[in-house]
């Protein structure tokens, strides 16, 4: 088993049926110098897999049902908690004219490129560390977005079988992990970067990951009802 | 998966070389002469789809969609027709195959790769389609590809596994070697929707199967009337490594480059008596860059963004050899601008594998602007620094000497204004492009470049 799999395993043991987030905000927003009223979420790029004794099924379908539920519920969770507006805009998804969709891809992309840099420490989002560049103003998303959310996750789903068998040998159980970025849509600053984890199968998971992402942004200053 | 890399069949293969030249007389006559049984026949006929290889092929055609959906694929009408013309003329006649329909399409992803899906589609990056010389090489490439495809290599390869639970550390497999850039984009869908495709074309096949491909491939490309030699010199070209990668990605666990190059010359020593005339490749290199040269500045692009600046340096200047229009010049313009700090070469110590794995995990410590900074601490850094700003303003100022000079040089040059402190040159130039482009994407962005400088020069 690799280290990383075992820190899963030790994490989610440990963890049993609660959820764990770390939440890191850069100092703007702690400062209150930015505030994130405003933001387009990105398509979600959720990875969930079954896991069976034959070894790993790709799950491509129901992947993308998660990652359209996931993005959904970031945009309730934001605008009940938070009263954040979730601006809906064709430009995001990468609709329209071949070079908006590779702008919108390359800079998904780019966001994958900077995630193992903020995985490898977190706690440097606090100090500002982390940018995109100002070359999310070619995104030319709506004027009016104070910030850009990039949402990544992955998660495992066992059959029966691999089920009984991690029981009884041990092993990784079903889990969704999500690494949440928020990136400021003017400077590509990253403004906070949340990753919450919860045990449990991924792809029938509700109110667990509503939980999840309420405690996930927990951290996130609520603005003023516009 | 087109390999270049590992492990030895060179008893098999001087094997096979033995018993073929002595067998009889050697065939010298003709440069190109029919395929003879030496390979096995194109296609797998006694291959009968199972409920397994069914559910292979289904996520293929779901991998389909989801490189188009995430704008994996590039959309170049004339690049994509030119590899439908190419690899249609290397299919044999009469060759009807049960669910395989074919399509021949470039991935935007500067990583050199192709692979081909069992349901007949077959991509090839375009981070190879700019390395490669001619339209040869296209063709050995894609002859490769098609014999996975034509022999059912997927099918057999994924049965195989099943059986031999290989599968297992698959996942595990992915999570250490998934590079970031494009490349991770590729290869996080193929994981996602079929893990087992992800096994079998991007980390390559078994050894006999590549070994078929190879030699199929030299069958097909004599058959269609191309230079099979180029099949060697495009394994030669695979082995270039500009960017000192750890990670063997595509070609592990697979006949080693000089293996390859062995048995492939053996065989087609074999096979033909001379090479293809020089002046004939030439002109067969000149057509093939002038109807790639949009697919070419397209990836140079790609790994700019993707930070790879050694290839993109070497790639604009094989461009700019080609033909020094505007657009080609600001490239390499654009290329050296990015090389910054960064030797243009890398040296024999940092191409050792213990070197590749340290510049890895740094890789993954620091940012690209910390690499940078921590690059111009250094005497040798400041001095390519240097070097490279000035190559690079040299390329923007023949961009806008030349014929029909394109706006962006300005925005280049301005960028490098700015880099170097030049803040009035640089508002300047911004504005230069402004006006010559005012409908740019990036309007707003340089926009506030230029407010932002005026205000510092307060």
């Amino acid at each position: 088993m690799s280290a990383r799999s075992l820190v899963l395993v030790v994490l989610l043991t440990v963890c049993g049926s609660h959820q764990v987030q770390a939440q890191f905000l850069h100092p703007k927003i702690k400062s209150n110098e930015t505030k994130i009223r405003r933001v387009i979420v990105l398509p979600a790029k959720v990875n969930v897999v079954r896991d069976s004794m034959k070894g790993p099924e790709g799950m491509a379908a129901e992947s993308d049902e998660l990652s359209l539920r996931v993005e959904k519920m970031v945009a309730e969770v934001l605008s009940k908690k938070k009263n954040v507006t979730t601006l809906s805009t064709t430009t995001a998804t990468g609709e329209g004219d071949a070079d908006q969709k590779y702008n919108v891809a390359d800079f998904q992309t780019k966001f994958d490129d900077l995630l193992p840099k903020i995985m490898k420490k977190r706690s440097d989002v606090k100090k500002g560390r982390f940018s995109m560049g100002d070359e999310v103003l070619n995104l030319n998303l709506e004027k009016g977005a104070d910030a850009v959310v990039f949402i990544r996750g992955e998660g495992k789903k066992l059959s029966g079988g691999k089920t009984a068998f991690t029981l009884l040998v041990g092993g990784v159980p079903a889990y969704l992990r999500l690494q949440i970025g928020i990136v400021d849509a003017r400077s590509g600053e990253v403004l906070l970067y949340t990753d919450p984890i919860f045990p449990g199968d991924p792809t029938t998971a509700v109110d667990r990951l509503r939980k999840a992402l309420e405690k996930a942004f927990k951290k996130l200053p609520e603005v003023k009802a516009q | 998966m087109f390999p270049r890399k590992p492990t030895s069949l060179i008893v098999a293969a001087l094997c096979f070389c033995i018993l073929f030249t002595s067998s009889g007389p050697v065939a010298l006559a003709q440069k190109k002469t029919a395929p003879v049984e030496a390979t096995p026949p194109p296609l797998r006929e006694e291959f009968k789809f199972g409920e397994v290889d069914l559910e292979v092929l289904e996520q293929s055609d779901l991998l389909d969609v989801r490189f188009e959906r995430d704008g994996l694929v590039l959309a170049d009408e004339s690049a994509n027709a030119f590899l439908r013309r190419v690899g249609q003329s290397l299919i044999p006649r009469d060759v009807e195959l049960e669910r395989v329909s074919w399509k021949f399409r470039a991935l935007r992803d500067p990583q050199p790769n192709a692979f081909a899906l069992p349901n007949g589609s077959i991509y090839v990056t375009t981070g190879l389609l700019t390395l490669i010389d001619n339209e040869s090489q296209l063709a050995a490439i894609i002859a490769h590809e098609l014999t996975h495809v034509m022999r059912r290599h997927t099918y057999v390869h994924n049965r195989s596994n099943r059986k031999k639970f290989l599968s297992m550390n698959v996942m595990s497999a992915i999570g250490a070697f998934a590079p970031g850039g494009v490349v991770g984009a590729v290869i996080t869908i193929v994981t996602t929707v079929a893990p087992f495709i992800m096994m079998a074309t991007i980390y390559g096949y078994s050894r006999d199967l590549e070994r078929e491909a190879d030699l199929k491939g030299i069958d097909m490309m004599i058959s269609a009337e191309y230079a099979p030699e180029e099949m060697v010199n495009v394994m030669k070209l695979l082995d270039k490594d500009f960017e000192g990668e750890n990670i063997r990605l595509f070609y592990n666990d697979h006949p080693s480059l000089d293996e390859r190059i062995k048995y492939l010359s053996s065989y087609l020593g074999s096979r033909a008596d001379r090479v293809t005339h020089q002046m004939e490749l030439n002109r067969e290199r000149a057509a093939y860059f002038r109807n790639m040269e949009s697919v070419m500045r397209h990836d140079i692009q790609l790994a700019i963004k993707a930070g790879r600046a050694r290839s993109a340096v070497y790639l604009a200047q094989r461009l700019v050899d080609f033909h020094d229009d505007s657009e080609n010049l600001f490239w390499l313009a654009e290329s050296y601008r990015t090389l910054g700090p960064r030797a243009p070469q890398l040296t024999d110590k940092e191409l050792t594998n213990s070197a590749k794995k340290d510049a890895a995990k740094k890789s993954v410590k620091r940012t690209a602007e910390e690499e940078e900074r921590d690059l111009l601490a250094t005497p040798a850094g400041k001095d390519n620094w240097e070097k490279h700003q000035k190559i690079a303003e040299q390329f923007y100022q023949r961009a806008f000497n030349a014929e029909n000079p394109v706006p962006v040089a300005h925005r280049g040059l301005g960028m490098l204004y700015e880099k170097v402190g030049r803040g009035t040159d640089a508002a300047a130039e911004y504005e230069k492009y402004l006006e010559l482009s005012p409908s740019a994407i990036d309007r707003e962005r340089i926009q506030r470049r230029i407010e932002a400088l005026k205000e510092k020069l307060k």
